[in-house]
């Protein structure tokens, strides 16, 4: 922590903002705020809660409508000095894509300091410098749209490094990585942080992020709300509540813990929160304890809908010098009624292989080109890869697959970019007249009123309304409805809570677990999110490198922790905590949903009281 | 549907031709262009052939990869070729079928220019196989540098090129994403008729159009914050440099132009001869 004396290098007075259209409309209201110099200072807040115009307002990209905001010395209202203050205030963005100018990295890393003049030599020096403080010197000359999405924030971190700012601001830059690439670009921050004494501004809606820093702020319509260590602003769960925000989830653990008897204190870190509940058996006496395992009953399905897999291999562009391999011999059988989820990291090939559930992507056989290769001699026949989705054959050219399409509804990652229709209800419509031509206008305006509701929209105010009017999580459940109003009995969803706040996501994820109650038959998820998917799937496969490597209920498949570690993927928090309380001889049996850890939890704590 | 082309057709290995300096290589396209269209006979036209053999081993490019390209432009190829054989007039009349009259002069000329644009297209094609769309821009910033003295935006115009390669990949991405959506929902872009299909991409084009002009703004913000201010007062980290390899290339390519143009003057027409020939015979 810095010292409380050290110089502001940021200073908000009383500031506020309004974007043009919406006048009076506060987007920042009399913001009052500090930054000190070598600080980590994390901003918490719902979408829409003014963090992000904050950052633009630092750096000038925004101009105050009233207050005063001081960075360095230099007053940011008078418009003059933005230039020089954005040499010493860097700014990353959310979408690495769509912040970077070049197509090599070096060039992109050079493009900050050509604009401010700097020497041809030095501009070498400095990517070097920047590229090797974000561990990317081997990418030099690596073209960014083929790296990982953390690599390519990474790289848009470098860029803005190599103008040498003194403090750096990240805007939700992690919002779009998966848990590996966010690891990598908050293990950069923190570095720079603490060994290069950058100050660090981290805006995010991940909690768990939010707790690496010294100081949190949170916003709330456009207000600061709450301002002090994370320690203490986890601790007030109720009001966090109140602002649309969720706790972590090691502070639910600890909560519900508490209120069981435990005493705990508010740890942020897993081996910390295990040794603390170890320490809580002790004090009682219990040295080796063992909560039962839960007996899983087989959910009874008519098996109508069972999606099989057998033998999928898939390479992108085939025959050129580029080809990858995305899939190698997938073999994997989805039980009708099941919330599957799909896990594995960016490029894993888990998109790929759910586009070949409704044919996006056909089978080989299933082409209208597609002449069976005779064998070579003295080599086996190599195996055709099969796909049945209910009683759709995959494999056979005379397949209806709009039939296929109809039944199998897909919802890609960032569905709302897919909307285009001048009103919400043409545009829910668009797929319900695509595949049923022979449908009346009372049966279409049902259907569309039907899935409207069902994704919780009001269906009278928003059908006349341009679907680009609708706020974020709006325009994904319209988009959601889009998809299901022909009613699919099997339902993908790519990534259906990405980008979402977490209030957003407990939403979105609540809505699937109702359409699985009441429209659809299977639901199946992909996703990166490894708490996302042991709290809501019933059952999940992990796919690495184009190859399934487990695929089992989350309880078991979360057990194996050291393979899955190797395979860079991470395992939920229940499982980590459970792993550290192995150490101290308790072992958990749970789902691992937070609920039911805490639950099992106390439920060994009390039955070695007895 | 839409494929990889961030590279063009660049084909990735390391050779002399790869990593001569882009400027050379442009000039050195034009002066093998020029020196096609001046050669007034097959003299001429065989020392192109042999600058463009030479060219080929240089870049260590399968034949049949530069060959591919003139798969584009055969259609193109085959019909003036045909145009040419039946409409061009002559002395030397070979066959006479109701209006069609094939003339020797035509059969000659044919193949001439057959073997023109075909060393043509062929040359072309080894510069983007050999040179990244990147290179490519860099060498055609540094080339029309001159112009800025005559307040021509060359910088600006780069870094339209340059932003422009950057996101061809990800907006071809994103076309196919989209595609796959709404492919999803029941659309249809392969049956129908042209009005039909022209219909059916309007839910294509909106969301791409729209993405294009977030994503264009959220760019220039990035810009923006990394202090871009025009190209005033602007240092430029990469800088084209003449190597050995270079000055090879120039010396082969002025040697082509001037081999060329001494065969006009001095090398005796071929046709002439063929028509020698014939008339023996």
């Amino acid at each position: 922590m810095p010292e409380p004396t050290s110089e502001n290098v940021i200073q908000f007075e009383n500031v506020k903002f309004s974007y043009a259209g919406a006048e009076g409309v506060f987007a920042v209201n009399g913001v009052n705020l500090e930054v000190r110099r070598g600080e980590f200072l994390s901003v918490i807040g719902h979408n829409g809660s003014g963090k992000s115009t904050l950052a633009r307002l630092v750096n000038g990209l925004l101009e105050a409508d009233s207050g005063k905001i001081t960075v360095l010395g230099m007053g940011v209202s008078e418009g003059k000095n933005s230039l020089e203050i954005r040499r010493h205030v860097g700014i990353v963005f959310q979408n690495p894509d769509n912040q970077m100018v070049a197509s090599i990295v070096e060039d992109d890393v050079a493009f900050g300091p050509e604009n401010i003049g700097v020497e041809r030599e030095e501009i070498g020096r400095r990517i070097e410098w920047a590229l090797k403080a974000v561990g990317m010197e081997q990418y030099r000359e690596a073209t960014p749209t083929r790296l990982s999405g953390g690599q390519k924030q990474r790289i848009a971190i470098a860029g803005v490094l190599a103008i040498k700012p003194e403090i750096l601001i990240l805007d939700e830059s992690t919002a779009m990585l998966d848990p590996k690439g966010r690891r990598e670009v908050m293990e950069v921050v923190s570095r720079l942080n603490k060994d290069e004494g950058m100050t660090v501004i981290l805006i995010t809606h991940f909690m768990e992020e939010a707790l690496l820093a010294d100081r949190c702020v949170v916003m709330n319509r456009g207000e600061i709300v709450l301002t002090g260590t994370p320690e203490e602003i986890f601790e007030n769960g109720e009001k966090l509540e109140a602002y649309n925000l969720s706790l972590p989830r090691i502070s639910e653990i600890i909560n519900d813990l508490t209120l069981g008897g435990m005493n705990l204190s508010n740890v942020l870190r897993p081996e910390e929160l295990a040794k603390e509940i170890a320490q809580n058996f002790k004090d009682k006496g219990i040295e080796n304890a063992e909560s039962p395992a839960d007996k899983i009953a087989d959910s009874a399905s008519q098996h109508l809908w069972d999606v099989s897999v057998k033998n999928l291999t898939f390479t992108y562009s085939k025959k050129s010098p580029f080809a990858t391999k995305a899939l190698k011999g997938i073999n994997l059988r989805i039980d009708d009624g099941e919330f599957f989820g799909i896990i594995g990291h960016t490029g894993s090939g888990k998109s790929t292989l759910v586009q070949h559930l409704n044919a996006l992507i056909k089978l080989p056989q299933a082409q209208k080109r597609y002449r069976a290769k005779k064998p070579k001699k003295g080599k086996p026949v190599p195996e055709l890869p099969q796909i049945t989705v209910g009683e759709f054959d995959l494999a056979n050219k005379k397949t209806d697959f709009k039939a296929l399409r109809a039944s199998v509804g897909m919802v890609f990652q960032y569905p709302e970019y897919q909307l285009f229709a001048e009103t919400v209800f043409a545009d829910v419509a668009f797929g319900l007249k695509n595949f049923k031509k022979d449908l009346s206008k009372e049966e279409i305006e049902k259907a569309v009123r039907d899935s409207i509701e069902v994704v919780g929209l009001n269906y009278n105010e928003v059908k006349d309304k341009s679907p680009f009017d609708l706020s974020g999580g709006q325009k994904r459940r319209a988009a959601i409805a889009g998809v299901i109003v022909t009613r699919p009995s099997v339902l993908i969803l790519d990534e259906p809570a990405a980008g979402l706040d977490p209030l957003g996501k407990k939403e979105i994820m609540e809505l699937l677990h109702k359409l699985h109650r009441e429209w659809c038959n299977t639901v199946i998820i992909v996703s990166h999110d490894m708490d996302e998917v042991a709290e809501n799937c019933t059952k999940a496969a992990v796919i690495s490198n184009g190859e399934v490597v487990a695929c089992d209920r989350p309880c078991n498949l979360f057990k194996d922790s050291e393979s899955l570690f190797a395979l860079g993927l991470d395992i939920p928090l229940t499982s980590k905590i459970c792993e550290e309380l192995k150490k101290y001889g308790i072992t958990i049996n749970c789902d691992c949903t937070p609920k039911d850890f805490a639950a099992k939890v106390l439920k060994a704590y009390g039955g070695g009281n007895a | 549907m839409l494929n990889d082309v961030t590279f063009g057709q660049y084909y990735p290995v390391k050779s002399f031709a790869h990593r001569s300096d882009p400027r050379i290589k442009l000039l050195a396209l034009i002066a093998y262009i020029v020196a096609l269209f001046l050669a007034k006979n097959f003299y001429g036209l065989a020392l192109c052939f042999l600058v463009l053999c030479t060219a080929i081993i240089a870049s260590r490019v399968p034949l049949g990869r530069v060959l591919r390209s003139v798969k584009a432009v055969l259609i193109l190829l085959v019909f003036t070729a045909v145009l040419n054989l039946f409409f061009h007039g002559g002395s030397h009349l070979l066959v006479h079928w109701g209006i069609i009259k094939i003339y020797l002069e035509g059969v000659i000329f044919t193949v001439f220019f057959v073997f023109r644009l075909f060393f043509l297209v062929m040359g072309s094609a080894l510069l983007t196989l050999t040179t990244t769309p990147v290179e490519l821009t860099d060498g055609i910033e540094s080339l029309l540098k001159p112009l800025k003295y005559i307040k021509f935006p060359v910088h600006e115009l780069a870094l339209i090129m340059s932003i422009a390669l950057r996101f061809i990949p990800t907006l071809i991405d994103e076309t196919n994403r989209i595609i796959s959506a709404q492919k999803a929902r029941g659309a249809d872009f392969e049956s129908g008729n042209i009005f039909k299909r022209i219909k059916a991409i309007v839910p294509i084009l909106i969301p791409l159009l729209i993405s294009a002009f977030r994503r264009a703004e959220e760019l220039g913000d990035a810009m923006d914050a990394r202090c871009y201010s025009g190209s005033k007062n602007r240092t430029k980290y990469k800088k084209l440099r003449f190597g050995w390899r270079d000055l090879i290339c120039f010396l082969v390519f002025a040697a082509l132009i001037t081999g060329v143009v001494m065969f006009n003057i001095y090398a005796a027409d071929i046709f002439p001869l063929i028509y020698e020939y014939i008339r023996i015979n």
